[in-house]
């Protein structure tokens, strides 16, 4: 019987009780979730046919569900939808095999929660400033083409974009160092990706203590304040989705 | 007016649960994982390609020297 | 799944609507993967991938005219071979039914190329 992997756990040494808590949680289609075991970590698994169903929202959902309950006791290390091996020593040889990976990983995301901000602006309105300070620095034609032809008129124009992304790029990166100093108290891990959409500028997401969950929220509000033009989405607390630094491939 | 503010809340909510379920966590790939979503293997592929397109380009970019004489 | 997840949202409605968009253009390729729309979701793919090493080449060459040690030919050229790239890719787009929306797929670790 196929399994689908759910999550990497730390059981500290008490594997009963990790066995006692795994049970108790449905897993997905119906399924017996349980947990295999080596050393100091474990594994939470279940049946699942793979021939049986197909890869809807829904399942993913309820997938997301299971390591929902799960981290409400449990240090986890969330595995990516969809992981489905043949058998229970595959299992336990993924464990053994990546033992070390998988503890470090684990005591990195022990005790905190993963948030995530969205900024967004309207680029049309905010962008404004920098766009005229872009076509105001005269892009001396002459400095680079000797003549106007179709082809250097062509370069001309995506050299004024370039510059233009270079210098909201820039913008963004002022605002990832202001939220890093609003941040400096929590100093939590975080991740950046920048210009996710001409409108969507910046998607962060933040490794927070569990007891720093209301300063943090705090120091977001705060934030805000200071941008009117900005619009903020903070959403959490979530599994260490983003924190996981694993990949294996086998 | 007020449920479509609700029901955006739930969209964004399933949104960004969905996108954490299957574009991060710890990714196990290779012949061990029964494949159910084949677009893993193109993925897998593409990841490759690009990444020596991309130190491709690097070690071209490093072998130019910005004050070499015009041809 | 019950629990709201939204700490903060000051996001008018106007443009959560593009937010909400955004992200089920990264989680849509990975669920609506069948064998129906495997081809579209192929082109899709490829065509992602084409414009991502376009935008780079332009992003390349635009350094190199900056940086001033181009020839007059060369600028030539390099302006005319990208236009000709640019076009290209318009008429695949055409050809395959996509717009520049579905050309932005994540393509995760490699979506941070740009």
């Amino acid at each position: 019987m196929e399994k689908i992997i759910y999550a990497i756990i730390a059981n500290a040494g008490k594997t009963e009780q990790v066995n006692d808590y795994v049970t108790n949680i449905r897993g997905i289609t119906g399924s017996n979730l349980y947990a295999l075991h080596f050393n100091e970590i474990s594994v939470a698994v279940s049946d699942f046919q793979s021939s049986k169903f197909i890869i809807s929202k829904e399942l993913a959902i309820d997938f997301a569900r299971v390591i929902e309950e799960l981290s409400q006791q449990l240090t986890v290390l969330p595995i990516r939808f969809g992981t489905v091996v043949k058998s229970d020593e595959i299992v336990k040889q993924l464990l053994t095999d990546n033992y070390n990976a998988f503890r470090e990983n684990l005591l990195k995301v022990e005790n905190k929660h993963e948030f995530g901000l969205k900024v967004i602006w309207d680029y049309d309105k905010c962008s404004e400033k920098i766009r005229s300070k872009v076509e105001s620095e005269e892009i001396n034609a002459g400095k680079y083409f000797s003549k106007s032809t179709i082809n250097t008129n062509y370069l001309l124009e995506k050299l004024k974009k370039h510059r233009l992304e270079d210098a909201v790029l820039k913008h963004v990166e002022l605002l990832i160092e202001e939220i890093s100093r609003f941040l400096a108290q929590i100093n939590p891990d975080c991740k950046f990706k920048k210009m996710l959409s001409q409108n969507i500028i910046l998607d962060g997401v933040f490794l927070v203590e569990k007891n720093m969950k209301s300063e943090f929220i705090e120091a977001i509000e705060a934030l805000k304040q200071q941008h009117d033009d900005l619009h903020f989405l903070l959403t959490g607390p979530w599994p260490p989705y983003s924190f996981v630094e694993i990949q294996i491939d086998k | 007016m007020q449920e479509n503010v609700i029901d955006q809340s739930k969209d964004i909510t399933i949104l960004e649960l969905l996108d954490r379920v299957l574009n991060k966590g710890v990714v196990i790939t290779g012949d061990i994982v029964i494949s159910v979503a084949d677009i893993d293997l193109v993925y897998l592929g593409l990841k490759l390609i690009l990444t020596s397109v991309e130190t491709m380009q690097q070690r071209r970019l490093t072998t130019i020297k910005p004050n070499q004489p015009q041809k | 799944m019950s629990e709201n997840k939204i700490l903060l949202n000051s996001v008018p409605a106007d443009e959560i609507k593009e937010a909400i968009e955004n992200i089920e253009n990264t989680v849509t390729s990975r669920i609506n993967a069948t064998p129906d729309n495997a081809d579209h979701g192929l082109a899709q793919l490829v065509l992602t991938l084409i414009e991502l090493i376009r935008k780079l080449v332009e992003k390349q060459a635009i350094r190199r005219v900056e940086g001033g040690s181009l020839t007059e030919d060369e600028i030539e050229r390099l302006g005319e071979t990208l236009m000709k790239l640019e076009n290209k890719m318009e008429e695949l787009k055409k050809i395959f039914n996509l717009t520049d929306e579905d050309l932005n797929l994540n393509l995760g670790p490699l979506g941070d190329l740009m």
